[in-house]
């Protein structure tokens, strides 16, 4: 019995349950869960991407609420505007996330610590006023919406996300496969090399690693995923808005990463399953829900900064190795 | 005459009105262990940031197999075969002993694959397998780098230097710390290397400069005091007088002879 | 027109003073306890709910202008201990503490006081006329306090014990505790001192701004900015900076959007943090 297989077993569950909510879910609780765990997958990619940057790379931004931005105006527009299919959307909200991030990494990787995290918030802001001017094209604060394009047409038969149970797979075989994507990175040589950055960076310039190029590779790679997740958030709600380019949106991400676990790979997705089901459970009795999250915050940075996946490690490791 | 793995002409390099490093000249010569000696505040260690990149000099030169590396960024010169320990012991704290000399051993590629298993690098694994019994940490090989003895990680930054299967071997002061044992087959070690690798070593014990150097550079207040065999060395004057102190002194080392 | 361009760019300058106390308490945070203090915006904000609440209980702002320092310096010494201090070593964690404090400080004064924004009528109403433009004497007022209070703040520090302890402590930490300065009640004091400033602009501000739980969001990219550009560390520039700023930013909103102004003060903060980090009036520092 080591840690590793009650770990496989875990996860295996938990696979065959993300497999089983359309069905299972509506049958145990409210249908509405559905929605609920569908956006937890979505906002679970964006603190993943944060998670990428803070936990393997040890750059902790607070602005990737910017990329997030990117990927679902990227959508909105491209659909409300230029008048493109699902998948030229999506591709442009990609697309504009990952040129966003390569021209704001040039800049703010050059910067460490706190002057980068600073930087990441003002390039946010930058742009979050941006938006808020040009009302024309994105709705400022109140926000566009859109109407949904069809995702497959195989003949006849069409597929769109107005089907709740194909959104929900759609959504779901893209956050996993993005994660799966994560797994394989962290554990392969760029993956190494971003660690020793991460614990050295001194060190890793001396062994002959170029730390502001791969710095900034990760600061691309961790920019599209925010980028993917604000995308399938804007085919989601079929609705961007200004507001989801604030810090605070970056910071909350920044929280349930570090709550669900930083440098691990399914922490932020346990932190954001927290949060939002959280808010979901207390928002119809209380609305003052801010307050337990700010509340956890501090408990988790001061009493368990590895997060719960790091409590639940260190609960595991001692229960295999009892005497 | 082949090229010197190492050439500094007149390097100086000034921290405000400080003179850290004024107007060094040093040539190594192919397998030859040079040391370089000299009292706290002498300036090697900052000659030796000079050398790798860290800083940049206010003036002269310095070359390394005829071309000049003066500018380059420190992973530039490393790419070009020259390795460094540093003074502080300093390695990838929260990674394994075998992971630490992984990274080394495959920083050299120039692509840095994204999706493959780094397990599955059967090359870069041997290469692994080879320095950690070098340096004889084989058995350490899962370890935490941040909890091993000072003595070991000392080991662990001379096969993180090695690792990068380097031409030259900037070490400093890699045995401090280290228990007499450990001192010895390090030294042994050292020796060994410096048949295949041109090895110049900042060193305070002098026992073990004058047992193994070829030749030793000694440094006060920035410049070069004297260069030589170790024997010249030993019976220079100014030397004697500014370092290794005076017969009457207690704290005078008779230099062993070889 | 001109006359617009000017009670703008003037009451850039006044409110340049009055965001200049409270960067200068975000200064002496950041510079001293090296903490990204992301809740420094809300603490103005509960000196602004502070103000509506001794006026709300006494009827009068004044005992305002003393109390809500006051309480300021208390929840900020409370909090240093409670939440910063045990946090000191792990210094990116502490942007998420101050980031959850921000939360909550948000989120209790909805609770208590309300989501919807109030107006604080002047205590000194009426206005001057002065060079054929009416000044409100409200906000000449404020600026006299906002400086009154900026110079005493830098008179603590150069002429009293604790401020000397302060400038020791982030001149070398090491050898101002071999000295025998006790560092960690100098962390608690400037934590506590960064509130009570932050707080004392509230209350000045309140008047001329709103009282709203989210005030402090709007403010706290403005101070960062002064901080930033004024030089980290380096106190009369964040002033100089924030009125600086503050001053550039009246003006341009008097012929185009205020949004732009802001725009341009934040591309203004990148540049200076890309290319002179350690900010534009290196010259002014001691």
């Amino acid at each position: 019995m080591t840690r590793a297989k009650i770990e496989g077993a875990l996860l295996g569950a938990f696979a065959a349950f993300l497999l089983a909510v359309p069905w299972l879910v509506p049958a145990i609780a409210d249908r509405f869960w559905v929605s609920v765990i569908t956006e937890i997958l979505i906002w679970s990619l964006f603190a993943a991407s944060v998670n990428l940057l803070f936990g393997y790379v040890g750059l902790l931004s607070f602005g990737q609420a910017l990329f997030f931005g990117c990927g679902m105006y990227g959508v909105a527009i491209g659909i409300a505007k230029l008048g493109l299919g699902f998948w030229p959307a999506l591709g442009l909200g990609v697309a504009c996330s990952a040129a966003m991030a390569l021209v704001a990494g040039v800049f703010a990787v050059r910067l460490t610590w706190h002057y980068f995290a600073i930087i990441t918030v003002v390039f946010s802001l930058i742009f979050y006023f941006l938006a808020l001017t040009l009302r024309q094209l994105t709705g400022g604060d109140d926000g566009t919406s859109f109407a949904l394009p069809v995702t497959f047409r195989l003949g006849a038969m069409e597929l769109s996300l107005a089907d709740k149970t194909f959104q929900y797979f759609f959504i779901l075989v893209i956050v996993s496969s993005c994660f799966f994507v994560m797994r394989r990175l962290t554990a392969s040589p760029l993956g190494r090399a971003l660690a020793a950055i991460r614990e050295n960076d001194t060190r890793a310039a001396l062994i002959g690693l170029n730390v502001y190029m791969l710095r900034l590779a990760a600061f691309v790679i961790s920019g599209v995923l925010a980028g993917i997740s604000g995308a399938l958030f804007a085919f989601f709600g079929r609705y961007a808005s200004a507001t989801y380019m604030f810090y605070q949106v970056s910071g909350e991400a920044v929280v349930w990463t570090i709550v669900g676990g930083a440098g691990t790979l399914l922490g932020p997705l346990i932190g954001t399953s927290l949060f939002i089901v959280m808010r979901e459970v207390v928002s119809t009795r209380w609305e003052h829900h801010g307050l337990i999250v700010g509340v956890v915050a501090i408990l988790v940075v001061i009493f368990a900064p590895s997060g719960i996946v790091g409590l639940w490690r260190e609960m595991v490791e001692r229960f295999v190795h009892r005497p | 005459m082949s090229q010197p793995v190492l050439q500094i002409e007149g390097l100086t390099k000034r921290f405000g009105g400080l003179i850290a490093v004024d107007n060094v000249s040093l040539a190594l010569a192919p397998r030859r262990l040079h040391a370089i000696i000299g009292p706290n505040g002498a300036g090697k260690t900052t000659l030796f940031n000079l050398v790798c990149g860290f800083l940049s000099a206010d003036a002269g030169r310095v070359f390394s197999a005829g071309r000049d590396i003066g500018g380059l960024k420190p992973h530039q010169i490393s790419r070009l075969g020259i390795a460094r320990t540093l003074q502080i012991k300093s390695v990838f704290n929260r990674l394994s002993v075998e992971e630490n000399i992984w990274i080394a051993a495959h920083a050299r590629n120039r692509f840095l694959h994204p999706l493959r298993s780094a397990e599955k690098d059967r090359g870069t694994r041997e290469k692994v397998e080879r320095v950690l019994e070098e340096v004889g940490l084989s058995a350490l090989a899962q370890r935490e780098a941040g909890a091993l003895s000072y003595g070991d990680v000392a080991l662990l930054e001379i096969g993180i230097a090695l690792a990068q299967e380097p031409r030259l071997l900037l070490l400093d002061e890699p045995i401090c710390g280290m228990s007499p044992a450990e001192t010895g087959r390090t030294v042994a070690k050292i020796r060994q290397l410096a048949a295949r690798i041109d090895i110049v070593i900042i060193e305070h014990d002098m026992e073990v400069v004058f047992e193994i150097a070829d030749d030793i550079t000694v440094m006060a207040q920035g410049a070069v005091l004297a260069s030589g065999a170790p024997d010249v060395i030993a019976r220079d004057e100014r030397v004697r007088e500014a370092y290794l102190g005076q017969p009457d002194d207690e704290d005078f080392t008779e230099p062993a002879h070889a | 027109m001109l006359e617009v361009v000017l009670v703008l760019a003037v009451n850039g300058l006044i409110w340049g003073l009055i965001i200049a106390l409270i960067a200068l308490g975000l200064s002496i945070i950041f510079g001293l306890l090296d903490i990204i203090n992301i809740a420094h915006g809300d603490f103005f904000m509960i000196g602004t709910v502070l103000a509506w609440t001794v006026l709300m209980q006494s009827g009068s702002l004044w005992p305002a202008f003393l109390i809500a320092p006051l309480i300021g310096f208390a929840l900020g010494a409370l909090i240093q201990r409670i939440v910063i201090q045990p946090i000191r070593n792990a210094a990116a964690l502490s942007i998420v503490a101050t980031f959850g404090l921000s939360l909550i400080l948000q989120e209790s004064v909805r609770m208590t006081f309300g989501p919807t924004p109030r107006r604080i009528l002047a205590p000194i109403p009426g206005t001057l006329h002065l060079f054929g433009i009416n000044y409100e004497l409200y906000r000449l007022f404020a600026a006299l306090i906002a400086l009154a209070a900026i110079s005493g703040f830098f008179v603590f520090l150069h002429r009293t014990k604790v401020g000397m302890w302060m400038r020791a402590v982030r001149h070398d930490r090491d050898t101002a505790i071999a000295m025998g300065i006790p560092a960690n009640r100098v962390y608690m004091v400037t934590f506590a001192l960064g509130f009570a400033l932050a707080a004392l602009g509230g209350v000045v501000a309140a008047p001329i701004t709103t009282v709203d739980f989210r005030a402090g969001v709007d403010i706290l990219p403005f101070c960062f900015m002064a901080v930033i550009i004024g030089g980290l560390g380096n106190l009369p520039g964040t002033a100089a900076a924030a009125v600086l700023l503050a001053f550039l930013e009246g003006v341009i909103a008097s012929f185009a959007d205020p949004t732009y102004a802001r725009i341009t003060s934040l591309v203004l903060m990148s540049v200076v943090l890309l290319a002179r980090p350690q900010g534009l009036f290196r010259g002014l520092a001691r």
